[in-house]
């Protein structure tokens, strides 16, 4: 292999690497992902919720706020960032296993229907500001004036101990 | 030397092009989460422009202009609507899509088709149709709610439909539901978290303390039932109370037409979900009940069962225990039957965990003295794998290894060994 035949194949392998060090994801691609608010409607009598009881609420374990407000829980359909956080850190089931779980729960006569699946932040803004006792996760850069943000074990959105993240 | 740096060339942008696609799943996901924040930057700048222009002059004017005309126009007369009144009519039709009609009639079903391959003698292998269940849940009003459960099963001689569960439920709130109907007796566990359709338990069979048609427990219960949560801080307390029927003159079945008796039987489900050990179920139950068997005697029924579970699926635990304890009226004779199943699966993380092996051991005795039940002995081995074919539907596949006693139940050889096989799925 004479010179010039080493500085292409160095050209070549220089601008492999390159080029997978362009593609791979690094860390500084991938962002990182902004607090998942819990908000209600507004008249909704609850301000603070325990992990555990927001756990409870989306379990379908508690279904009413109080004896005359039922729970209306909306979650978003499959791909949104807020619903892949809800599963992951409150449901902690993959996608099949929360079908499953609702399918189960409601053949258990334990509820009546399953979640409501909204397919955007609009729909979503919409049904918790119209329909009482309803509960939704957005990401916390979308909340809109007119709904109320629950506290998360005593945290807001952006609190460094926030737990839906 | 110049073709060495070619053949170089090519396996370098081979090796672009392959690595190129192995990460489409990766980047088709990174596009529909562009695209979803896409859309969602599109509806704020569209909330953005709507409020500017409800907010401007023009549009003011427009909509004094409209507001105007709808006065002095006829009632009937449709005005055309400006962007502000779009977007409050758009989110009132999207609320009233969300509302819930009633009734609202939610429909689903359950199948199962079997093979079996044993060496009990008298038996063939062969291929058996299980349960189709359709499954009804209606919404009446906010509070009222109606559960229903019917199932077609294949006999030699045709097929039966039976009415497994019907109940109509009232909800004060989340400690106090009060229901009507006809049960799955909440007496343990399994018997109330998994019902007819077998696509929902892990395993292909229930366990035999449970078991439809079985004697050991009363599977099915005719009343009325209380249930909801106790308030119990972390301890995550709930109840089921019960009054009804009991046992029928054939005790697998529950008196659906009439007690055969003054007695009504009682059950009482006490269960604990602590909030710090989230998928852990420990609970206790009492059942007591006054039989009368066709022979016209009296025996007092009284059930206790205990049970701890662990339902996450990695791992997946499962154990129940009952006693079940017959006093003869008259002449107050006793006897005591236990049985127990600890199932144990575990869900693969591979293959996104739809494999899930799992094995069962079950265990039940009863005394010679048992009057109301012929013989039940069984130590039971149950090894299989589950298969999520996808999320509605599973393969499963077991070996079981049984004894029995051979003197009680003659037909049975002692001890039988099986191949079973199971696609269960929910439609």
């Amino acid at each position: 292999m004479n010179a010039t035949n080493k500085r292409i194949v160095a050209i070549l392998w220089t601008m492999f690497w390159l080029s997978t060090l362009f593609q791979w994801p690094s860390s500084a691609q991938t962002t990182r992902g902004d607090d998942i608010a819990v908000v209600v409607n507004p008249d909704t009598p609850v301000n603070d919720l325990s992990l555990a009881e927001v756990r409870k609420v989306l379990l379908g374990e508690r279904q009413y706020w109080n004896s005359k407000l039922p729970v209306v829980l909306l979650i978003r359909a499959p791909v949104a960032r807020e619903r892949d956080v809800v599963l992951r850190v409150i449901y902690q089931m993959t996608e099949t296993q929360f079908k499953q779980y609702w399918i189960a729960k409601i053949f258990r006569a334990e509820a009546a229907s399953p979640p409501k699946i909204v397919y955007s932040n609009d729909m979503q803004f919409e049904l918790v500001t119209a329909l009482p006792g309803a509960i939704a996760f957005v990401d916390a850069r979308n909340v809109r004036p007119g709904l109320k943000v629950l506290r998360v074990d005593g945290h807001l959105p952006g609190d460094r101990d926030y737990p839906l993240r | 030397m110049h073709r060495r740096v070619l053949v170089m060339v090519v396996m370098f942008l081979a090796a672009g092009s392959a690595r190129g696609q192995s990460s489409p799943p990766t980047d088709q996901t990174e596009q529909v989460k562009a695209l979803l924040e896409r859309v969602e930057q599109l509806e704020k700048r569209l909330a953005e422009v709507e409020a500017k222009q409800a907010a401007s002059p023009v549009t003011s004017a427009a909509i004094s202009n409209v507001s105007t005309r709808q006065k002095s126009e006829p009632q009937g007369a449709t005005a055309p609507p400006g962007p502000a009144h779009d977007h409050m009519a758009q989110e009132q039709a999207v609320a009233q899509q969300a509302e819930i009609h009633y009734p609202s009639l939610q429909f689903r079903g359950f199948a199962d088709m079997d093979f079996s391959a044993t060496d009990e003698k008298g038996t063939t292998s062969g291929f058996k149709l299980g349960q189709l269940v359709l499954h009804l849940a209606s919404p009446l009003s906010r509070k009222i709610s109606y559960f229903g459960e019917m199932t077609f099963n294949a006999h030699a001689d045709g097929y039966t439909v039976e009415v497994e569960r019907s109940i109509i439920r009232y909800d004060y709130n989340d400690y106090f539901k009060l229901s009507f109907g006809r049960y799955h007796t909440p007496i343990g566990y399994w018997n109330t978290a998994f019902h007819h359709g077998a696509w929902l338990q892990t395993t292909i069979d229930r366990p035999e303390i449970v078991k439809f048609g079985g004697t050991f427990t009363p599977v099915h219960f005719v009343g009325f039932l209380a249930e909801g949560n106790i308030p119990s801080g972390g301890a995550g307390l709930s109840y089921n109370v019960g009054v009804g029927n009991g046992r029928g003159d054939i005790i697998s079945r529950p008196g659906d037409a009439g007690d055969i008796n003054n007695n009504r039987a009682w059950v009482a489900n006490i269960f604990a979900r602590p909030v710090k050990l989230y998928g852990l179920q420990l609970g206790a139950s009492v059942y007591r009940d006054k039989i009368t068997l066709m022979n016209g005697k009296d025996y007092r029924e009284w059930i206790t069962s205990a049970h701890l579970v662990w339902t996450r699926g990695d791992p997946e635990f499962l154990t129940e225990f009952a006693n079940v304890n017959h006093r003869q009226v008259l002449t107050n004779r006793t006897s005591n039957s236990q049985g127990f199943y600890t199932q144990l699966g575990y869900r693969l993380p591979w293959f996104e965990k739809t494999l899930k092996p799992y094995y069962r051991f079950e265990y039940i005795h009863t005394p010679k003295s048992e009057a109301v039940f012929t013989n039940l002995d069984l130590v039971e081995s149950i090894a299989g794998l589950r298969y999520d074919i996808s999320s509605y539907a599973a393969f499963k596949g077991e070996y079981r290894h049984a004894s029995r006693n051979v003197l009680e139940t003659p037909t049975f050889n002692g001890s039988v060994s099986g191949l079973f096989l199971q696609t269960s799925f929910t439609f």
